[in-house]
Formats: C-alpha cells, structure tokens, sequence
C-alpha cells in the first residue's frame, strides 16, 4: 500500500461515525429498568447513587453506542463496525468476554467495591447468599457468553446477555441501598419523622 | 480469701455475661391518625402488623434486655415505632424483639428489619416493607406495596383491587395470590408464583428460578419474562388476547394455543414461536437462555 492510498483510508476512516446507533432503540426500555432501582434506592438511602447513575449512564452509552463485540472480533480494528443484527450491534468489550467499555468497568468495580463495605455489616449467612447470588448471576454471564460463541449474531442472547449484565449491578445496588437503609434507621441516624 | 472472692466475682460476672438475658413485656398504646403513617424499625426477632378499627396504635410483646429503648412517639399523622440498638453495638448482635403492633386499617406502613420477619394484616394504605434477611408476608388491598428483602422469601395475598406491587428479593421466592393491577417481581436464585390473579401489567425476572404465571391478563395488558435458567409455566386464567412472542436458546416449547414452536436455527438448539390470539390487543414476551416453558390457558 502506498502513502496516497494510505492517506485515503485514513480520511475515509476519520469520516466515520464512531458510533452506530441501534436500528430500533431499545435503550430507553434498559435506561428505565437501571434507572427505576437507584431512584427508588435514593428515595430512602443515599447508597452511592453517583455510582448507580454512572453505571447506569455508562452502560447506556455502552450500549448504545453499539454493542460491535461480533463484528469487530474478527475483522480487526481498522475495519468498520459491522452490524449483524437488525435490532442489536455490538461494541468490542473485555469484562468477561464482552466489556461495556472502560467506564462501565470502572463504575461496576467501584458499586463492587461499596457493596463489600456494605455486606461486612451483615451476617455471615446473609453475606454468603448475596455473594453465593452474585456468583450465579455472573456464572450465568459466562454461560451466554459461552452459547454467544456459537451463535454470535443471536439477538435473543445478546439481549439476554445484556439484561444479565443489568441484573448484576441493579441487585449490587438494590443490596447496598437496602443495607445502608435498614442499618441506617436500626443504627439510628435517621429520623424518621 | 480475697482471692478467692475475687473468683467469685468474677465468675458471676462471666456467668451473667453467659447467661441469654432476659425479654420484658411491652404494652403500649397511643391515639393516632385514622389513615397516618406508621413507621417501624426492627432488628431481629419478629414484627406483626395488624389492622383494626380504632385511631389507635397499640404495640404488646416482648423485648430483649439489650434493646436500650423501644422509641413510641407521634408528630403529626406519624407513628415512630424503633426498637433502639445501644450506640456501641453497631453489629445488632443479641438484639431481638418479637412485637404485635395493632395500627388504624387505613394506615400506611414504612417497615424496616434486619433479620426479623415482618407480616402484615388487614393494613389498607401504602406498605413500604424491606428486610435484609427476614421473610415478608403481606395482605395487600387497594394500596401500592414496596416489598424487599435479600435472602427472605416475599408472600403477598391480595384481594383483588388494583395496585403497584414490586416484588424483590435476590435468593427468596416470591409468591403472589389474588393481586390486581401491575406486578413487578423479581428474585436471582428463588422462584416466582402468581396465582389467581388479574394483572395489567407483569414483569417477571430470574436467573436460575423458575416462574410460573396462572392468572388473567388483562384486555390490553402485558406479560413479560425473562429468565436464564429457570423453568416457566404460563396458564392464563380467563381470555386472553395477545400477541406472543417467546423465544428459548436451549429449552423446549409446549404451547397449548396450537401454534407450533419453530427451529431459530438448523445448526443451533433454539426454539422460538410467534403468533396472535384473539384481537392481538395485549402482549406476551417470554424470554429464556436454558429453561423449558409450557404456555396454555384453562
């Protein structure tokens, strides 16, 4: 390949969108589902809910800047974004297989992070079925990411991978914020009228 | 000598530190608002709510002897009930009480526990229920009810007025009967049941629990569930008019409304099946990765 030639792709590809937007927005419907907890979490705690709203945020940007994970994952990063689903594209991510980009990442560790504070005030069983929870949920993250490899292009699970993913930080946040809650009021720092 | 009295104290102190302490009774009653709200906090043990006729609110059973205080007071239309844990003891260690509190039936309650359970009778307005580790068994009537717990089991019994009813715990089952109107419900590990009832609206989820569905969907309404691994059983109660789209990556298909499921792919184990029944007016999405599903109607 020569310079000119070089110089030409290069300009096509600066020209590109950095993001597809889904065909049909499904994202107003997940935004909702995130954003119904943290709302109702901060209602009565005021569990971390920057870190709800920025998982939230991210994983809708995340998302909807187009899930490209199949496309890219064989054609390489300088080839544009492919999509294979009507309904569903795919970003390239690496939390488990798949990442919702680096922010998602981040917030997920930090809501992590503020659930273990949480959970040392519970009791050992109570500690042990949340955590036994959050394993099955991510073991269920595997599982799709597993049949994903067999059927890349399958919206049902993409969706259903994406929903997982959801269910994870809505239970990590409905657990923090109901923990800090009900400690708050038993621990008395909170008037309650 | 002295040593030896010295053992004596200090065995006493050791035994008495040993010993369970003792509850004491509670028996108390103020007059409050005909339709006010009634807040409590428990630790551990147990709470009882009962609704009755008179604008009082009355509290009878027993407290630990290392509960510091139980706090009864009123400002307003607000009933503070809070069984009060001594400051240093921030891990709520060895602090129970197990109290039956009678509130006027119009109330709304506000209830929050550790580990104990909470049930609720006869309580007509808005409950607000969490628990971390204790299980939640309401009668609902015409009031929206926020029920919540991490590893209890929620039971709702309506009585088939229309309400909000969100249903959540993370490794409890959740049981529904006789409740109208919408119904959110949703558990990670424990399963899901509604049953005689009429719903506008349902959102179920699980992951590994399974979900079964036996009531009437509404004209118009809308089912939708989702799980990974678990089982579902839909039979609706009634008509049902809809418009049905249900898919499963490994699981079967058993549909009683004649249409068959059909292969999403030669090479991949999917099911999915789509198709109308009556006007098509409402909407049912089942969604599952590995759980079997029966869809049918009485």
């Amino acid at each position: 390949m020569n310079s000119k030639q070089e110089d030409s792709i290069m300009e096509r590809a600066a020209g590109l969108a950095k993001e597809i937007p889904p065909s049909r927005d499904l994202w107003p419907g997940v935004e909702a589902a995130i954003a119904e907890t943290p709302a109702k979490a901060s209602e009565k705690s005021v569990f971390a809910p920057w870190f709800a709203q920025a998982a939230a945020v991210v994983l809708l940007v995340g998302a909807s800047s187009g899930l490209t994970y199949f496309a890219m994952k064989d054609a390489g990063s300088s080839s544009a974004p492919v999509v294979l689903s009507p309904d569903l594209v795919f970003q390239q991510t690496s939390f488990a297989r798949y990442d919702l980009g680096p922010g998602f990442q981040d917030a997920r560790d930090r809501l992590s992070s503020q659930l273990a504070q949480e959970l040392k005030r519970l009791s050992p069983e109570a500690r042990s079925e949340v955590e036994q929870n959050l394993e099955a949920i991510r073991t269920a993250i595997l599982e799709i990411n597993s049949a994903l490899d067999a059927e890349p292009d399958n919206a049902l699970l993409q969706e259903l991978l994406l929903n997982t993913y959801r269910e994870e930080l809505t239970v990590m946040n409905r657990v923090g914020g109901l923990t800090q809650n009900v400690m708050t009021r038993n621990n008395g720092r909170r008037n309650d009228i | 000598m002295k040593t030896f009295a010295t053992c004596i104290a200090v065995n006493a102190v050791a035994c008495a530190l040993a010993m369970p302490a003792a509850a004491r009774d509670v028996n108390e009653s103020m007059n409050a608002a005909e339709d006010g709200r009634v807040s409590i906090s428990n630790t551990s043990g147990s709470i009882e709510v009962q609704g009755w006729s008179r604008d009082q609110v009355a509290i009878s059973g027993s407290v630990g002897d290392e509960v510091e205080e139980l706090v009864f007071e009123r400002s307003g239309d607000n009933v503070r009930i809070k069984v009060k844990v001594p400051e240093g003891n921030r891990r709520f260690h060895d602090v129970s009480a197990d109290l039956v509190i009678r509130v006027p039936a119009q109330s709304s309650l506000d209830v929050a526990t550790i580990s104990a359970d909470i049930e609720v009778r006869g309580v007509k307005g808005e409950q607000d229920l969490q628990a971390i580790s204790g299980d939640i068994d309401s009668e609902a009537f015409a009031g929206d009810i926020d029920a919540e717990t991490v590893s209890g089991d929620i039971e709702v019994q309506g009585d088939g007025k229309k309400a909000q009813s969100d249903l959540q715990t993370v490794s409890g089952d959740i049981a529904a009967q006789r409740i109208a109107g919408d119904v959110d419900a949703e558990t990670v590990s424990g399963d899901i049941g509604i049953a005689d009832s009429s719903v506008e609206r349902a959102d179920l989820e699980t992951v590994n629990g399974s979900i079964t569905f036996r009531a009437t969907l509404e004209s118009d309404g809308r089912l939708d569930i989702e799980t990974v691994n678990g089982r579902v059983d839909v039979d609706f109660v009634g008509k049902v008019s809809a418009r049905f789209d249900i898919e499963t990556f490994n699981g079967r298909i058993r549909n009683c409304f004649g249409p068959k499921p059909e292969r999403t792919s030669k090479y991949a184990p999917g099911w999915e099946l789509s198709f109308t029944h009556g006007d098509g007016d409402g909407r049912v999405t089942i969604a599952t990765l590995n759980g079997g599903l029966n869809l049918c109607m009485d």
